[in-house]
């Protein structure tokens, strides 16, 4: 257990260094440097010498990425170009608030797709099923800023019963958030519930067919018992990889529901960042949400591993 | 009796609800981009200052008043020696900074200088960079000695960068914004919601709203959608085809200002064939402006010009009138050499959106006198070290700028800017001699002259300026259609529902 534990965080810690090595070399790769590339017109003269003083490009590249790395390696994330203060102080609350609603919209969304899948699975090809598939296929098909620009026409102009775009201080706290992000949150979750929910219906299905169950069904267990006791357990070990998937798939939906809803996260943050040329952050926010990704995996790998008789007994050598 | 008394009730019920509904704090909401992406600065000279909050921080010694010309504001009055070196300003008497501290000759004295300054690069200091010296006589008067002459002084201290700063602030001001404005700060929070409250002892008497609200939102869409959901109340700038969002709606007003923004498209007039004026006048002279207008931005879009930089707005702009003339544009380019048409090559880019498309139009118009035009898309990176001033013919754009101002940068022989490489030294003398002019009426004479001299001589086809639109909710009052740079924010007033 421990073994594949130590295999599993060393191979993390591989695959973060080889995302660091590519989005060093790609920013290497560009035309240009970080410089001109971000001062553009005014790219010339004193001010030219001073940002790649500031940045050591005269140095050679294997150099600047050995700094780079192990400056990284001890938080510290370098200077903006633009906002010209310190990474850290400028991400540090994005990703607190892109955290809050990414959370916020997997608190509501998992187990929202959870409870449906199971009940779309078990009343397969009745009426709640075709509802509910119906309405996933559609939840998968639209793209979210589709369902996010209706949302708004509806709920916010129409209606006006929720703000169409946030607006909170910087330091605003998670009571201030909340009331902010009805919208935001709707949209994620539903896209977010409809992935799910696919996976768990075709795996309860699957489950449904097996012969334990059929066994069970047969041997006069009575049928909550059958589903709970009996079908889900195992049915719902693959979602669990699904869910994980389908938080990595949130932090690039994030990227555009923050910018429909002005939301003050890490997504809007990149999407000016690449906007302004300022590659120092850019390069910061990608490492930071192929970080994010790699650690969703490493956890979701390491639950089904835990949760799972068989995998745990090849594990601990107990024969299989 | 009793009908009476019922009356004189719900008048006064009335009354009341009036009252209370003007009593309750009227809150100014507005968008912002958020350009500086979170370094805007309080301090009205700084390169990224943050612009909606020093508008209404701080004054300047001078205000646009509606001819374009300068009124009083610190200033009361001022008076100019006979040979336009040496300027008095006489300031008004009372004024409070926000801090409380009494404004005197030395804030102005110690502003000028902060604006001078090389180390904190303000934009405005090539502009002022013409003052030597500035002294405080007395307690409210501040004399200002020029390098060389310039009889339009107080037109360069109306440059939104000039707020009146306390003496001694320069490191400070930055985050406390401390002007004498209508508003005081509260919250400076540039990429969420920056907070003013009303400065209760403003000496033009107390604004017309409690508390305004300065939102980050960087995105137009984002923007138009706060606006449709009511969560802001002024839009400062949107776009042609969101206008029809608002237009005809009771809860909004629509607003187009002429500005002097211009995008144009000029020949360099060192390099063939553009180096004879005759080649120049007849390619200038197959537009129909009006038709461009309405092809490139869409119906009342911009104000057609007659390559004029100087803008409609400004008390310096030569009136004219430019139709096309096909005709007398082949027979210039006969005489010039080229019966039978001429080839060009006009390089554009997507740097700005009306590059390619007014290159378009252009092409189409030209074609009609037999000048064909080749065009060349060139990639937008790049594009102001690459192809600006490089290329024969290509597209330019400018920012507003008051007429003795745009017509030194981009139009005086050696000018960093002198994008056409033309050298008129007709030009350049009346351009001297209107500085040295303190005569208003002969002074106008001398600039109508040099673009007169633009339009006969010049490299620059202008065919327009720019209008922009803005959309406010229709609470609002006393929003009159002047530019951003040049809203009184005092006097602006907000109905609130009695919800």
């Amino acid at each position: 257990m421990l073994k594949i534990l130590v295999r599993r965080l060393v191979s993390a810690l591989f695959t973060l260094a080889f995302v660091a090595v590519v989005v060093f070399a790609v920013a290497e790769a560009l035309p240009g440097d970080a410089c001109t590339a971000y001062l553009g017109r005014l790219a010339q003269g004193e001010r030219l010498d001073n940002c790649r003083a500031s940045l050591d490009l005269d140095q050679p590249a294997a150099k600047r990425f050995v700094h780079w790395a192990r400056d990284l390696a001890q938080g510290d994330l370098g200077n903006s170009l633009k906002r010209k203060k310190p990474i850290e102080e400028i991400v540090g609350p994005r990703f607190r608030n892109t955290v809050i609603l990414g959370t916020v919209a997997a608190l509501i969304g998992i187990p929202l797709a959870i409870v449906l899948g199971v009940f779309a699975g078990v009343y397969r090809d009745k009426i709640p099923d075709f509802v509910i598939s119906g309405v996933s296929l559609l939840a998968m098909t639209i793209p979210e800023f589709v369902i996010a620009t209706l949302l708004i026409f509806v709920f916010a102009i129409s209606f006006q019963w929720f703000p169409a775009v946030t607006i909170l201080p910087t330091d605003a706290g998670i009571r201030e958030i909340l009331p902010n992000i009805v919208l935001p949150v709707i949209t994620l979750a539903f896209v977010m519930t409809a992935h799910i929910l696919r996976i768990t219906r075709a795996s309860v299905i699957d489950a449904m067919h097996s012969e334990y169950v059929k066994m069970a069904t047969l041997k006069g267990v009575p049928f909550r018992r059958v589903v709970f006791r009996h079908m889900l357990p195992s049915a719902l070990l693959p979602t669990i990889n699904i869910v994980a998937l389908t938080i990595a798939w949130l932090l690039s939906g994030v990227v555009v529901i923050e910018k429909v809803f002005n939301y003050p996260g890490l997504g809007t943050l990149i999407i000016q960042s690449i906007f302004d040329r300022d590659l120092p952050l850019v390069q910061a926010i990608a490492l930071m949400f192929a970080l994010i990704y790699i650690a969703v995996n490493l956890i979701a790998d390491l639950l089904v591993i835990l949760l799972n008789p068989k995998l745990r007994s090849q594990v601990s050598g107990e024969g299989g | 009796m009793r009908s009476r008394f019922t009356g004189r009730f719900m008048a006064c019920l009335l009354l009341l609800s009036a009252c209370a509904g003007l009593a309750q704090a009227a809150t100014l909401r507005l968008a912002y981009d958020a350009g500086f992406g979170g370094a805007e600065s309080l301090d009205p000279y700084s390169p990224t200052r943050f612009f909606f909050t020093t508008q209404a921080m701080y004054n300047r010694l001078v205000r646009q008043e509606d001819d374009g010309s300068a009124g009083p504001d610190l200033a009361t009055s001022w008076s100019v020696s006979g040979d336009a070196r040496t300027w008095t300003f006489h300031l008004r008497d009372g004024v409070r900074f926000h801090s409380g501290k009494l404004l005197s000759a030395q804030d102005v004295v110690y502003s000028l200088y902060h604006a001078l300054d090389p180390e904190r690069g303000s934009p405005v200091r090539s502009t002022l960079k013409i003052m030597d010296r500035i002294e405080a006589v007395d307690r409210l008067t501040v004399r200002i000695h020029l390098k060389s002459a310039h009889a339009d002084l107080p037109l360069l201290l109306l440059d939104q960068r000039c707020g009146i700063i306390p003496e001694g602030s320069a490191d400070s001001i930055e985050r406390t914004g401390d002007g004498t404005g209508p508003f005081r700060l509260v919250e400076n929070d540039p990429e969420g919601v920056t907070v003013l409250e009303a400065n209760p002892g403003y000496w033009e008497g107390p604004p017309g709203v409690e508390r305004v609200e300065i939102v980050a939102i960087p995105d137009q869409v984002a923007q138009i959608q706060a606006m449709l959901a009511g969560q802001i109340d002024y839009l400062p700038s949107i776009n042609r085809r969101q206008l029809k969002l608002f237009e005809n709606h009771p809860g909004y007003i629509v607003q187009t200002i002429r500005t002097g923004h211009w995008p144009g498209m000029v020949m360099r007039t060192d390099m063939v064939p553009f180096d004879d004026p005759n080649v120049r006048r007849a390619m200038r002279m197959v537009v129909d402006r009006e038709d461009m207008v309405r092809l490139v931005l869409g119906e009342g879009g911009g104000e057609p010009s007659c390559d004029t930089p100087v803008w409609a707005g400004d008390k310096y702009h030569a009136q004219r009138h430019c139709p096309q003339d096909v005709g007398q544009a082949k027979a210039l380019l006969s005489e010039a050499g080229y019966p039978d048409g001429i080839d060009v090559d006009l390089y554009t880019s997507s740097v700005d959106k009306s590059f390619v498309s007014m290159a378009e139009v252009y092409q189409n118009q030209a074609a009609s006198a037999g000048i064909r035009v080749k065009i060349h898309q060139v990639p937008a990176d790049g594009y102001w070290t690459d192809t600006w001033m490089q290329e024969p013919f290509v597209a330019t754009r400018w920012n507003q700028r008051p007429a003795d101002q745009i017509l030194n940068e981009a139009f005086r022989s050696g000018a960093a800017w002198n994008e056409t490489y033309w050298h008129n030294a007709q030009f350049d003398r009346a351009l001297d001699r209107a500085r040295k002019e303190v005569n208003e009426k002969r002074r106008r004479e001398l600039y109508v002259r040099t673009q007169q001299l633009l339009y006969d001589d010049g490299g620059a086809l202008i065919p327009f300026h720019l209008n922009v639109n803005r959309v406010f909710s229709s609470k609002l009052r006393n929003l009159p259609p002047e530019t951003e740079l040049f809203v009184r924010w005092q006097y602006i007033g907000k109905t609130e529902n009695e919800e």
